[in-house]
């Protein structure tokens, strides 16, 4: 499962801190390509499998605000 | 193009016109959805943003209609307040250095008003400046 941020809506320190929060439900990998950070998630807990990418996907909205 | 709307697989997709709603606008807007539905900003932001909005339950086209009404309101709402923030600025700006600048003074003639500084020597009992008397 792959998310991709675009850098000019999302700021590093956002999806760093979005991670730390989320390390214990899914094994992360962040790379960056051009206009985007793209983040892979694997070994996501079963429980959480349908709904991890769009709770990611607010934490990292959310964290933007407060990395401002 | 200033907002297009458009319900996609059970999700709705706002597209906005960079140059009429600023991008802090988009922001907050956004946030007073976060508790309701997932959001996810893309697109090109000089030219149109897009946001993709998912409701955290399942949603009928027209409740995602009617969020998108919501959300325009909320961008309106957001983007007034973007635009007086901004063009009362200064005049925000001078108040708070008015204030500032006369509590400060008020402080220092205070000092000056206080006990310890008695130019006139008012505070000096009448024995001590002119002896006791007789």
């Amino acid at each position: 499962m792959t998310v991709s941020f675009n850098r000019y809506f999302y700021n590093s320190k956002a999806i760093k801190e979005a991670i730390k929060a989320f390390k214990g439900l899914a094994k992360f990998e962040v790379k960056r390509e051009n206009r985007y950070f793209r983040i892979k998630l694997c070994n996501i807990n079963p429980r959480v499998k349908e709904r991890i990418k769009d709770e990611f996907c607010n934490y990292v909205l959310f964290m933007n605000k407060n990395a401002d | 193009m200033k907002i297009k709307a458009k319900i996609e697989k059970n999700q709705l997709i706002i597209s906005l016109n960079p140059k009429i709603y600023p991008l802090e606008a988009v922001y907050g807007a956004s946030y007073v959805f976060i508790d309701r539905a997932y959001l996810f900003l893309d697109g090109d932001p000089k030219k149109e943003i897009k946001i993709y909005i998912k409701g955290k339950k399942k949603m009928t086209p027209k409740e995602l209609k009617d969020l998108a009404g919501e959300f325009n309101n909320e961008l309106l709402n957001y983007t007034l307040r973007e635009n007086v923030a901004k063009n009362t600025k200064k005049i925000r700006e001078y108040i708070v250095e008015r204030a500032l600048f006369s509590a400060l003074r008020s402080e220092e003639d205070e000092d000056e008003e206080s006990i310890e500084n008695d130019p006139l020597g008012i505070a000096v009992p009448w024995e001590e400046k002119y002896g006791k008397k007789k």
